[in-house]
């Protein structure tokens, strides 16, 4: 396994990633195909699809301002919030690795907490909590702070806000991974010749965990273009996201056709951005780094 | 479990000699047990199949009624299960039915006569021997008749129960005189920035938007001043709900004070001591729920669960739930306590006070009213 | 006894990782460093701020838990503030909610399925991916990675689509196959990191005593893998057991999962059993592991004393 020599053609890659490969193959890449044949129908009249090769929903999706704009919108919302959620979890990441062994499960396991409540209950509790009545308007209230509950909720910030507090433990954990699994010794060493501990911390342990940084950042924005029920719970009226469209477009308005050719859109955007991040900070250049 | 259980007792019978071989097996093939195992082949032969009938519906206090009061007695009676299942909305039911193709999906509990219209135009609808369904002579006749415009002569759905999209206020801000006197224009009152909410369905939008420009909501001349009611709205609302446990929430919450909203849900509110008014305007928007059967289902099986369902006791135990009148009309049917106190119940049976959607206006519309909303709902 | 270190392995050892082990597995007590380091901990004003501000992201994490908790506690319905009388009713009728309890059976067991599943398929590729070269790596590790790319209402229908062309019934097996490869990415992309941060020396040196290349990854490196596995597992059991998008669609008739009971309540209102349930199942994962713990340190003592 350890012996794959530059330029290995072996069968065993191919081995090992036959099981995924497959369930992508079988599960994605062919009901992929189907979104992009009906892309090129049409939706009828009543709302069942049209057979054919039309390129009228790619002329509407790629020449209306109205999707560019909301596309923009999502890829600022989902980059403030994977930036947010890498500036709130590096620390308690770093936190948990170098925490005793005994605490790590637990507060690992206290992190995943609002799993257990749905997500959809979860979203919905930060009416009572930024709300006119809820705790923190109860509070400053009650302090004599303002007299009047301020308007917090059903805007932009929150609809960050819960992207935030629902990525944010896919962040830590992928970050804390790739902490623990740094060789104290290196920071030891690097502590013994004289470095102060930012010191080392900036040359060993930061460069060491981009590995991990990396993979959360990419999950978190992935996530976060992707969702459409945070928008709809924590958004004013206007507010909306990429997929909120396509929800629309394929529930709402039973228009599949067009559906499909705004979720192709949303797939080449996201997957661009994978695809750069294989590339740049792919794992083959940061495992170079390691050899 | 069932399963096993019907297998059983055809076992004891063949074993007795009562039934011969090949009649086992084939009844054992009926009773879908090979189902799981056969995989693909036998989808078909399940749907046919009297053994089980596939019910879709709202979660909750509604599927507990329905599997307490008319699925166990109807499985009892007849040996045919009940599978019931869950959706989160129209369109989404919608969605699934049309990807899953007709077959796998029979009765489902859906709203109004423009899904009705829907379903129908989509080739979805089947039809009824209404002789196999004795209980719909205790049924309104007004919910029966838009039903069957549609799909003239026969019928593919039997009306379930009716509510309306009236206007729900905080009584401590806005007195009863106030909504008596201004009605769906609170909707559009600066006075009230920011305490606004509304339902982001675009058929409500658009109906109250022609409301405030004092139009009829069923024959709209100018759409231009509906739009420009509801990016008024847009602009002073601070959030479209998309959900009854939303709108209560805000409602319960002082986070709105003026809404649109389903009547059971702000009875719901009021029994539990909050202070909310409810009023229907006039021209207000009303609605029924019918229990459709899709193309493709075991007829005699579903008329009968239907019959099962539309059993006074049953439809009674389902509006005590959901807090929405029955369909059962009150001139023939005795509806119990509380039933006549549900906002939006019409003691006289004829729902003659009350605005429906027009299904033909409507469903014409559609396809570039629910687009331009997504539009105009996001500032354009 | 130190209390450092559980006495027998446990789960600890596969969230707590290897880093003791990485010195010399031959040293089980905690090594001079390591204890100097704690104890420069204790006096470095950088780890109290450290401290302070994993409490305050903490907290951020468990304002809505802890909202949720209250409200289970909530005598009426609505309103948590003031809150107007505490009461143990909604657990009470959750006890007594057959359809929730089932429903919470369900996600727990799709769950599990999913993160063991998905775990395994997740860690082989990684493996590949990581380890081999290979022509069209870029395009491979972009392609596994695009369940989550694709909006997931879409991805349903179109699931569902290619299923009714194949004349395939909905049943649980493809819902489990459908949360499979929508937390394939999350599995993948943790333990890729982590892959790539285990020196391939250490490998080697066990291939060259003579470890074929099956045990070297079960002896070294799957152990040196064991905080991504289990980080990766615990991702794919909280998205499959929060999923319900995707869960809508795909489920067959008579089933329902958690999320799927809500989403079906929201019409009318969501019944506070829900956060009782939340509760439960809160104070089982805090509480579980804590009682563990004190289990094993109580019998660390009295063995060793």
């Amino acid at each position: 396994m350890a012996q794959s020599a530059e330029g290995d053609l072996s069968a065993k890659p191919w081995l090992l990633m036959s099981p995924a490969l497959a369930a992508v193959a079988l599960l994605l890449v062919i009901p992929v195909f189907f979104i992009v044949v009906y892309s090129f129908w049409l939706r009828t009249a009543v709302g069942a699809v049209e057979a054919g090769f039309h390129l009228d929903n790619w002329a509407e999706v790629l020449t209306d301002p109205f999707y560019r704009d909301i596309l923009f919108a999502t890829i600022r919302i989902a980059f403030i919030t994977t930036v947010l959620c890498a500036v709130l979890g590096y620390i308690p990441a770093y936190f948990i690795a170098n925490a005793g062994r005994q605490h790590r499960l637990l507060l690992i396991l206290l992190l995943m907490l609002p799993f257990w409540i749905s997500y959809i209950i979860r979203t919905m509790s930060w009416i009572n909590i930024l709300g006119a009545s809820g705790a923190l308007n109860y509070g400053l209230m009650g302090l004599g702070i303002t007299s009047e509950p301020i308007r917090m909720l059903y805007n932009e910030a929150t609809v960050i806000l819960g992207l935030v507090h629902f990525l944010l433990p896919f962040m830590i954990l992928n970050i804390y991974v790739s902490l623990e699994a740094i060789d104290r010794n290196l920071i030891d060493a690097a502590r013994s010749l004289g470095s102060t501990s930012w010191q080392a911390f900036r040359e060993v342990t930061l460069p060491l965990s981009l590995p991990g940084l990396a993979a959360g950042s990419l999950l978190c924005f992935v996530l976060g273009a992707g969702t459409y029920i945070t928008p709809m719970v924590l958004g004013g009226p206007t507010d909306a996201m990429f997929a909120n469209l396509v929800f629309e477009a394929v529930i709402t308005q039973l228009n599949w056709p067009l559906g499909s050719a705004l979720s192709l859109v949303l797939l080449v955007v996201l997957g661009s951005v994978v695809a750069l991040y294989n590339r740049f900070l792919g794992l083959g250049q940061i495992a170079k780094s390691f050899q | 479990m069932d399963d096993t259980k019907r297998y059983q007792k055809l076992l004891e019978r063949y074993r007795n000699g009562d039934i011969d071989r090949r009649r086992f097996l084939s009844l054992l093939g009926a009773a879908g047990l090979v189902a799981g195992v056969a995989g693909p082949f036998t989808r078909h032969a399940f749907a046919e199949s009297p053994s089980q009938v596939r019910f879709d519906g709202w979660g909750g206090v509604v599927s507990e009624a329905f599997r307490q009061y008319a699925f166990d007695p109807y499985t009892e009676a007849t040996g045919i299960t009940v599978v019931d299942g869950t959706f989160t909305g129209a369109d989404e039911y919608l969605a699934q039915v049309q990807a899953a193709g007709a077959g796998e999906f029979n009765v489902a509990h859906l709203s109004g006569v423009f899904d009705y219209a829907r379903y129908h135009n989509l080739d979805l609808s089947s039809e009824l021997n209404e002789d196999n369904i004795p209980n719909m002579q205790y049924l309104i006749p007004a919910l029966i008749d838009v039903l069957r415009e549609i799909s003239a002569p026969t019928l593919s759905a039997v009306p379930y129960n009716y509510g309306t999209t009236g206007l729900a206020y905080n009584r401590a801000h806005i007195s009863d005189d106030e909504m008596r006197e201004k009605g769906s224009m609170l909707l559009i009152d600066p006075a009230f920035e920011g305490k606004i909410g509304g339902w982001g369905e675009w058929k409500t939008r658009i109906w109250y938007a022609a409301l405030q420009s004092g139009q009829d909501p069923n024959n709209i001349e100018d759409m231009d001043a509906v739009w420009d009611n509801i990016r008024a709205h847009r602009d002073l609302a601070l959030k479209y709900w998309s959900s009854g446990a939303e709108l209560m929430s805000l409602l319960a919450e002082d986070e709105i004070y003026v809404t649109e909203a389903w009547s059971g849900r702000v009875r719901a509110l009021q029994d539990q001591g909050h202070d909310i008014g409810y009023y229907d305007p006039p021209g207000g928007l009303a609605w029924q729920e019918c229990l459709f059967v899709i193309k493709g289902s075991p007829m005699e099986a579903t008329e009968e669960l239907l019959n099962f369902m539309l059993e006074p006791e049953v439809a009674i135990a389902v509006a005590e739930g959901q807090f929405y009148p029955p369909a059962l009309d009150p001139q023939k049917v005795e509806l119990g306590e509380l039933v006549p106190t549900l906002p939006a119940f019409d003691p006289t049976g004829t729902l003659s006070e009350l605005s429906f959607f027009d299904p033909a206006y409507w469903n014409g519309n559609e396809a570039d009213w629910s687009r331009e909303f997504s539009r105009v709902q996001r500032g354009y | 006894m130190s209390g450092e270190r559980p006495q027998s392995p446990t789960l600890y050892s596969a969230v707590g990782g290897v880093a003791g082990e990485r010195g010399g597995a031959e040293t089980p007590s905690v090594s001079a460093p390591a204890r100097l380091r704690a104890a420069l901990k204790r006096i470095d004003i950088g780890w109290s701020l450290i401290t302070g501000y994993t409490v305050a992201v903490y907290l951020f994490m468990f304002i809505p838990v802890a909202i949720v908790m209250l409200l289970a506690f909530n005598a009426s319905q609505f309103g948590a503030f003031p809150m107007e009388g505490l009461s143990f009713r909604w657990f009470v009728a959750l006890w007594n909610n057959d359809a929730i309890v089932r429903a919470f059976r369900v996600s727990f067991l799709l769950g599990g399925l999913t993160a063991l599943i998905s775990t395994t398929l997740g860690v082989l590729a990684a493996l590949a991916i990581v380890r081999y070269r290979f022509p069209g790596k870029n395009l491979i590790s972009t392609a596994l990675v695009a369940p989550i790319l694709v909006p997931e209402v879409v991805l349903a229908v179109a699931l569902l689509l290619f299923l009714r062309w194949l004349d395939i019934p909905r049943s649980f097996f493809l819902l489990l196959c459908g949360h499979v490869i929508f937390t394939l990415p999350f599995v993948l992309l943790v333990v890729q990191a982590r892959l790539v941060t285990i020196r391939r020396d250490v490998e080697e040196a066990a291939m060259s005593l003579g470890a074929g290349p099956i045990a070297t990854f079960f002896e070294v490196t799957l152990p040196l893998l064991m905080p991504a596995v289990f980080a990766g597992m615990l991702f794919a059991f909280t998205i499959s057991f929060d999923d319900i998008t995707g869960t809508l669609f795909w489920k067959p008739g008579g089933l329902e999962t958690v999320p799927t009971q809500i989403f079906a309540m929201l019409r009318h209102s969501v019944s506070p059993e829900i956060n009782a349930l939340g509760t439960v199942m809160i104070l089982l994962t805090v509480g579980l592991p804590l009682l563990g713990a004190g289990i094993a340190r109580r019998m660390a003592r009295t063995r060793g004393g």
